[in-house]
Parts: C-alpha cells; sequence; structure tokens
C-alpha cells in the first residue's frame, strides 16, 4: 500500500509542475499590465516602468518563469503586486472559508446524494426513481449563480429565515482568529452565538453548491447499484432470505460505491473551483472571490498562486480517492504492481 | 459522555447570554462600498482609497461639501509666494495620531518624503514640480515646499496626501520599502477613526472604531457612530438586497438606475442623489485611423444618442455633460454647446471621412468594462447606431485592468474604450489638463492620444499662473477648441446614487471621497 501511495505521489508532481508553468504563461500572455494595476489611476508612464523593473515584470517571459518556478518551490508565492502583501498570507486567510464551504457542500452531497440514488434504483423505473432522476438533470442544469439568487430571494427576503451574505453577523463581532474555520474559531472561543450564526450564514451557498452535486451523486450511486442488482451474489443474498433493507445498505451498497468514491473526489476539486460564482453572489470570502479579484487587477501572482493550490489540492484528493478505492476494493492496489 | 455534554453547556453558557445581549447595543454602521487593496494611503489612489483616507487619516487640507470647498485641516493656514514657488504651511496645536503622539511638521516632512520616494500614484501630482529636499520643516509648526517651477493646482491636490506617523511607519521598514508592507494592513493615521488591523481582511473586511481624540472634536454630532463596518458586497443584487434587508446601511455610490425605484420604495431605505464630478465618457484613440480624421470623430460624435441614453436607459439619473471638464466646475465656456444625436449629420461626416480616405469599412473595436454595466449598456445602443451609418463596432469585453495596462501607447490603445473620469482633486487640471496636453500621452487619462500645440500651450499656461481669472480664460479656451476637435464622446456628468438606510443620518455628499466621510454621519435607532 506504501508503494502505492509513493507512486500516486510521483505521478502527481509533473502535472503540478506543468501547472505552475503552463498557468504563468498563460497569466503573462492575456491582456492586463500588471504594473498599471498597481501603479494606481494617476500614475505616469516613467511610474509604470518604475514598477515594471522594480517587480522584473521587464524581463524576458522565460527569466521571469525560471525565477517564478524557483520561489514556488521554496514556497514563496511573491508579494500580491496590488496590495504588496505576501500573497501566502492572504491565501491563508482565504483558503479556510472556501475549505469550510466545500466540506459543507460535500458533506451534503454525499448525506443526501447516497440515499437518494440508492432509493431510486431499489425502486428501478418507479416514481421515486423518475422523480431522482428528473432532479439529477435540474440539478446539473440549473445554473449556480441562478440558483443562488433565488434561494437569496425566497429564504432571505421572503420568508426572512437565513441571512443574505457573509459569514457572520456583523453585530457579533469576529472570534480571535485561531484557525480560520469560523466554524471552529467561535467554538474555541466559546461564543455559541457567533457559531449558530456561522451555521445559519453557511447555510444557503452550501446548499447552492451541493446542488450540483447531489445530483451526480445520486446518478452515480444509482447507476452502481443498478448494476450491482445484476450480480451473481445479490442473487443469492435473495435467495438466502436477507431483508431488502440489509440487503441494499450492507451488500449492495458497498459494492455499487467504488465509482461513487472516485466522483466524491473529482466533485471536491469541482466544487472549489465552482465555488467562485457562489463566493461572489454570497459574499463569502474565499479564494474564489480572491481569484475574481486579482483577475480584475491584472494581480498574476496571486492569480498564480490560487490556480497553484486548487491544483494541489486536486492532487491530493485524487491521491485520497485513489486510496479509499485501494481500501474499499483491495484488487486495486494491487493491480498496478 | 454525559460529563462531556455537561462541561460543553457550561463553557459556551456565558456566550448564550451574549445573543441577547448584542440586541441591546447599537448595531454598527455596516458599508457596503468597495474597499482598496492596501490601506496604505501613500501606495494608491483611487475612489475606494479615498474611504480609507478620509477616515482614518488627516490631510493638510480637505475638501468638504458640495460644490467641494477647500478648508484647512490639519494645517490652519498656508501661504504661497507670488511667484507660486514656496507655499508655507501652519500646522494646528493639538492634533494627536491613534498612538497620542502629537503631530509635529517633522512628520509632515516625512510623510511627503514617502510619498515622493514611494512614486506611486498619489505622488503624480506632485513629482514633476517637487523633490524630497524642497519639503522641509521651518519650524515644530510649520512646513514649507519649494517647488521647481509654478504649479497652480498644487493646493488642490494637497488633500491627496496623508500625513503619517513616522514612529509607527519606522521600525517596520523591510528591504527599503519605506513599510508599504506593513502599512497595507495596518493603520498610522489621526483620523476620526482608527482601524482594526487584526480583524482586517484585504478587499474583504475592514473594521473601525471611533477616535474620540480626534483634534476637531464630536460636538457636531448629537451621537458619533462607534464602530463602522465596512463590508464590501460584490454583487450589485446581492448589494441591493442586503441594502432592503438591513444588512448594510450603504451601498457603492453606483447604485443601478433600474432599482433606485426599488431601494426608494423600501420605507427603511433611501437613494442619495447628489450632482457630482465624474464625466462618463468614450474616449476615441486620435492616432489610429479613422479616428485621425476629424470628420470621422465627428461622425461617432452625432451618432450617439445621449438623450436615449441619459433619459431612458438612465432615467434622468444623469445630467448631459457636453465636455471634459464637468458642467459644475469652473473654467468651462459659457456657450458651450454639447454635440447632438443627429444620424443625418453623423452619416455626412461619415461620408466624408470616407471620402478623405479614412478606413470607416473596418470592424471598429470598443473595449467596455463588463463588471460594470453603463459601460456595456452604452457600447450596445451605440453599436446599434452605428450600424445606421454603415460603421461596424464590435464590443470587446475588458477589464479597468486591462484597459489601462493597454493604454501606455498609441498602437495598443483600444480604438475606443468606455469610462468615467472621477475627481481626484477639484481642478481643471484634473481633466482637460491631463486628458489634452500632449505631456500626458502614455497614461490612461490621456489615452484619446489628442495633439494640438494651441492647446498643449493654453493648458500649460494655466497650469503655471496663479491669477484665477486668467486661468478660467485660458480653461474656457482650451475646451472650446477641444470639443470642436472632438477627439472624445463626452456624455453625461454622473448623478451619484448611493442606497443608504434610513438610519443613516449626516450624509453629506463631497464629489472628493463621494460622500464616505463617516465623522459626519450619525444613527437613528
Amino acid at each position: 500500500m506504501l508503494r502505492y501511495l509513493l507512486r500516486r505521489l510521483a505521478l502527481s508532481l509533473p502535472a503540478l509542475l506543468g501547472l505552475v508553468l503552463l498557468t504563468f504563461v498563460l497569466s503573462r500572455v492575456v491582456p492586463g499590465d500588471p504594473a498599471a494595476a498597481l501603479a494606481g489611476d494617476a500614475a505616469t508612464p516613467a511610474q509604470i516602468a518604475e514598477i515594471r523593473a522594480q517587480y522584473g515584470l521587464d524581463r524576458p517571459l522565460a527569466e521571469q518563469a525560471l525565477i517564478h518556478l524557483k520561489q514556488v518551490v521554496q514556497g514563496d508565492f511573491g508579494r500580491s503586486i496590488f496590495s504588496g502583501r505576501p500573497v501566502a498570507e492572504e491565501i491563508l486567510q482565504r483558503l479556510p472559508a472556501t475549505l469550510e464551504l466545500t466540506f459543507a457542500a460535500l458533506l451534503l452531497a454525499t448525506l443526501i446524494g447516497i440515499p437518494l440514488g440508492l432509493i431510486a434504483a431499489m425502486n428501478h423505473n418507479g416514481l421515486i426513481d423518475h422523480l431522482v432522476r428528473l432532479m439529477s438533470v435540474g440539478g446539473l442544469a440549473i445554473a449556480s449563480f441562478w440558483l443562488a439568487i433565488m434561494l437569496q430571494l425566497v429564504f432571505s427576503m421572503e420568508l426572512d429565515i437565513l441571512p443574505l451574505r457573509g459569514r457572520l453577523d456583523v453585530a457579533l463581532g469576529s472570534p480571535p482568529r485561531l484557525t480560520g474555520f469560523l466554524m471552529l474559531d467561535t467554538l474555541l472561543a466559546g461564543r455559541l452565538d457567533m457559531f449558530l450564526s456561522a451555521c445559519r450564514h453557511l447555510v444557503l451557498p452550501a446548499v447552492t453548491l451541493a446542488l450540483p452535486g447531489i445530483a451526480t451523486i445520486a446518478r452515480f450511486t444509482r447507476s452502481g447499484v443498478l448494476e450491482t442488482l445484476q450480480k451473481d451474489f445479490v442473487l443469492y443474498a435473495r435467495a438466502a432470505g436477507y431483508g431488502r433493507v440489509r440487503l441494499a445498505a450492507i451488500y449492495v451498497l458497498r459494492n455499487a460505491v467504488t465509482v461513487t468514491v472516485t466522483q466524491i473526489g473529482l466533485l471536491f476539486g469541482a466544487l472549489i473551483s465552482g465555488a467562485v460564482a457562489v463566493e461572489a453572489v454570497f459574499d463569502w470570502p474565499g479564494l474564489g472571490t480572491y481569484a475574481v479579484q486579482a483577475i480584475l487587477a491584472a494581480d498574476y501572482k496571486a492569480l498564480l498562486a490560487v490556480t497553484l493550490v486548487v491544483g494541489v489540492v486536486y492532487a491530493v484528493v485524487n491521491v485520497l480517492v485513489d486510496l479509499a478505492q485501494a481500501l474499499i476494493d483491495p484488487r486495486i492496489a494491487g493491480a498496478g504492481r | 459522555m454525559r460529563q462531556l455534554l455537561r462541561s460543553a453547556l457550561l463553557a459556551l453558557a456565558p456566550s448564550l447570554a451574549l445573543v441577547g445581549a448584542a440586541g441591546a447595543q447599537q448595531r454598527p454602521l455596516v458599508w457596503g462600498d468597495t474597499l482598496p487593496a492596501t490601506l496604505d494611503p501613500h501606495a494608491v489612489f483611487d475612489v475606494p482609497s479615498q474611504f480609507v483616507l478620509l477616515n482614518a487619516y488627516d490631510g493638510l487640507y480637505r475638501y468638504q461639501g458640495n460644490p467641494p470647498k477647500l478648508v484647512p485641516w490639519l494645517a490652519e493656514s498656508h501661504t504661497a509666494s507670488p511667484d507660486g514657488l514656496t507655499w508655507e504651511f501652519t500646522l494646528r496645536e493639538g492634533a494627536k495620531f491613534h498612538d497620542g503622539s502629537a503631530i509635529t511638521a517633522e512628520d509632515v516632512v516625512w510623510s511627503f518624503r514617502r510619498l515622493l520616494a514611494m512614486n506611486r500614484a498619489p505622488a503624480a501630482a506632485f513629482t514633476p514640480v517637487l523633490k524630497a529636499e524642497g519639503v522641509t520643516a521651518t519650524g515644530p509648526r510649520t512646513v514649507r515646499f519649494t517647488l521647481s517651477k509654478p504649479y497652480a493646482p498644487f493646493l488642490s491636490a494637497i488633500p491627496l496626501v496623508a500625513v503619517v506617523n513616522p514612529r509607527l511607519v519606522t521600525p517596520n521598514i523591510k528591504e527599503g520599502d519605506w513599510g508599504n508592507a506593513w502599512l497595507a494592513a495596518n493603520d498610522a493615521g489621526s483620523g476620526a477613526y482608527r482601524i482594526d488591523p487584526a480583524t482586517y481582511q484585504a478587499r474583504v473586511s475592514l473594521d473601525m472604531d471611533r477616535f474620540p481624540g480626534h483634534f476637531l472634536g464630536w460636538g457636531h454630532v448629537p451621537k458619533p457612530i462607534e464602530q463602522v463596518r465596512a463590508r464590501p458586497v460584490m454583487e450589485t443584487s446581492t448589494r441591493v438586497l442586503a441594502l432592503l434587508r438591513g444588512e448594510i446601511d450603504a451601498t457603492d455610490s453606483y447604485l443601478p438606475t433600474d432599482q433606485v425605484e426599488r431601494v426608494e420604495k423600501n420605507p427603511k431605505t433611501r437613494v442619495a442623489k447628489d450632482e457630482s464630478m465624474r464625466v462618463f465618457m468614450i474616449r476615441m484613440n486620435n492616432k489610429k485611423p479613422p479616428f485621425d480624421s476629424k470628420d470621422a470623430r465627428l461622425c461617432f460624435a452625432h451618432a450617439f444618442n445621449y438623450q436615449g441614453f441619459n433619459e431612458v436607459i438612465l432615467k434622468g439619473l444623469v445630467v448631459r455633460n457636453g465636455g471634459p471638464n464637468p458642467n459644475n466646475l469652473w473654467g468651462n465656456p459659457t456657450d458651450l454647446k454639447p454635440y447632438a444625436y443627429d444620424l443625418k449629420l453623423a452619416k455626412e461626416h461619415c461620408d466624408k471621412a470616407r471620402a478623405a480616405g479614412a478606413p470607416l469599412g473596418r470592424e471598429v473595436e470598443i473595449h467596455v468594462q463588463t463588471e460594470l454595466d453603463q459601460t456595456v449598456q452604452a457600447a450596445q445602443m451605440y453599436q446599434a447606431d452605428l450600424k445606421k451609418v454603415g460603421v461596424n463596432l464590435k464590443i470587446v469585453p475588458n477589464t479597468w485592468a486591462g484597459i489601462t495596462g493597454a493604454t501606455g501607447q498609441a498602437q495598443t490603445t483600444p480604438d475606443m474604450w468606455v469610462h468615467w473620469v472621477s475627481t481626484y482633486f477639484v481642478d481643471p487640471e484634473n481633466w482637460i489638463g491631463q486628458m489634452y496636453d500632449s505631456q500626458f500621452h502614455g497614461t490612461w487619462k490621456a489615452s484619446a492620444w489628442y495633439g494640438n500645440p494651441r492647446v498643449d500651450d493654453l493648458l500649460r499656461a494655466a497650469r503655471t499662473s496663479l491669477d484665477q481669472a486668467e486661468r478660467q480664460k485660458l480653461y474656457a479656451e482650451a475646451t472650446a477648441i477641444v470639443v470642436a476637435d472632438s477627439p472624445d464622446i463626452w456624455v453625461y456628468n454622473t448623478l451619484n446614487l448611493r442606497g443608504l438606510a434610513r438610519r443613516v443620518q449626516g450624509y453629506q455628499f463631497s464629489p472628493v471621497g463621494s460622500g464616505g466621510e463617516i465623522r459626519l454621519m450619525w444613527l437613528e435607532n
């Protein structure tokens, strides 16, 4: 298993290296002059040229790419050319918010998607099955920014039961920042009022982000269960007189869920990158809004760092998925030997 | 397990009491406008940075009211030598920084030297005429500026510069950065509000508390606002909903015109409408054909439906502005006649330009700022009208940074682009001076690449004259020539639209800072 893990990790490195170089080139060939953005509204060409030299933006692209790669390997993302602060520091401020939202959405998607898929498959071609399939198509087709606004209008404006935006009620202040995960920090500070406020603020963004995930997981679980139901061991279990619930929950689901686990892993990465629209509508101060602000300001250092962080998260989650699959089905780890 | 649960509940018990207590305190003012990327007042100068400048810092002079009036601030008075080269400011007594230390002439000198050494945007108004050694303290309360040449807008630009506390910044200087990285997220000011660096998140949240020791005191408001929470809202729809729901007390000052009625109908909100000094314009790159032809430019000037855009799309919430300077600023000719929408006349000019060889058959690109709806709407309307005179306009989505980054050279500057010119300082130099004097070519403001030696002479003479009547005459003549040459399309002067909660009282608009000076406000319960 250890060799398997090391092999998976080793395979991720070239992908990340490619990502660093590709995003660097892309960020520098798109229109927009970071030096002009940094110099500000009233800057003269001489001031812009001075900033360009100061940040090495006047050097050949290949030289800039090599310097960038060297800095990244050393864990140095440089300073945001817009705010003047270390990019790593800014990302560490934003990352927990995105992870908190993504974990919540993934949890919702898994807890709702797997039972839905299972129930739909167990009622193959029945009313519930049709409803779940309809919901799956809808969940994938609805644009998240539209859904976000609709949820705001219904639950915040009409019913007035959930907050519209942000992570916490401003009247409560902020807990001391220990982890950046607000749910955790509020509890560590012993502030139940803040914790409840943080939970309430999380609901609408998490539901918006989770909906396509619920649809994906339900679909894959459904097809996995349907396939497993055709297997001989299920026929045997039925013949042996196992009850429907026991059969589904214990025997069928475990065998059917391998593909779903892969999807959950891929979904995690997709949710992080898909959080951009949701974060923007709900003013969720995560990596998504940070990336949008970096794009608007031509802050290429920030943009490169965000892309790399998302890439690393993807890579790590992929390795974890591989491991989970190997644990569920040990044949997978052995197959590559 | 039961023991664990009991311990957890006991630990959380004090916070349960706070749930009720929070409601008893006055809710802080929640400001929903954009925050700057950095809190360093010498590093950037744009519209959002004015919020920090006005609330956390003080300058020697400040603009107040509308029309904006320059009033003494940290300085109690100033004198200027007859040749306009020496300016001396006397500081008022008793002004203190947030750490309690007194503001001295040396602090002012250090702040200006820092500004000039960092040489970022706020320095642009000073670097052509002022060197670091030209700023000196001639006494504990007097600061002297010696300019290399006369510069009439010098006093108008003084409010751009915040006085920072060198005792806080100096220990945090790293690698010769003048403390820029530290000040980007910290406070070294004397303003009416103190920044809380512990809770600051760049472009996400800024918490400020009232500074009781502010030199102007607090007797001017019945009950000062104690806490300010700046929480920018990215999406327009969320911003409006958040105001209607009471989650924020103020939107930005670009409230979409189609939302005005909605905000006004809500019993808890209102819209503050103030004539500003922010000119909306469509630029033409005068160095690129067909815009090097005056007839082509006149064709474009007559093909824009000013009334349709101002009255229908923007619901009459703006004022037609026919020249580069805002209508409500001095320096405009009294008989300035704006261009009118006249497709027949436009076609005649286009035909003339074509006959003279102007390539009006080529696709003309207009760059819009995608995140600002009005720039897109203007381009879409223009596209339809230009088609009627045989011009094919292509709309190119872009960003502010993307466009301004391309205006450094004529060949990379877009054919056309849409933007506003806001008030950085109140002087025609801020508009016509920096937009149409060819010495500014390469800056975004001068991105029309207009060149007229007579206009250059007039603008340079106006810049160096200290005689206000003469300056008025020079700017009026320059404006008349520029408008006749039609280098750009000037559309309207902005009516500043800011959604406000009705509990916000004392809001006072000024074109500099767009009404973001919290010191003047109070909250009704």
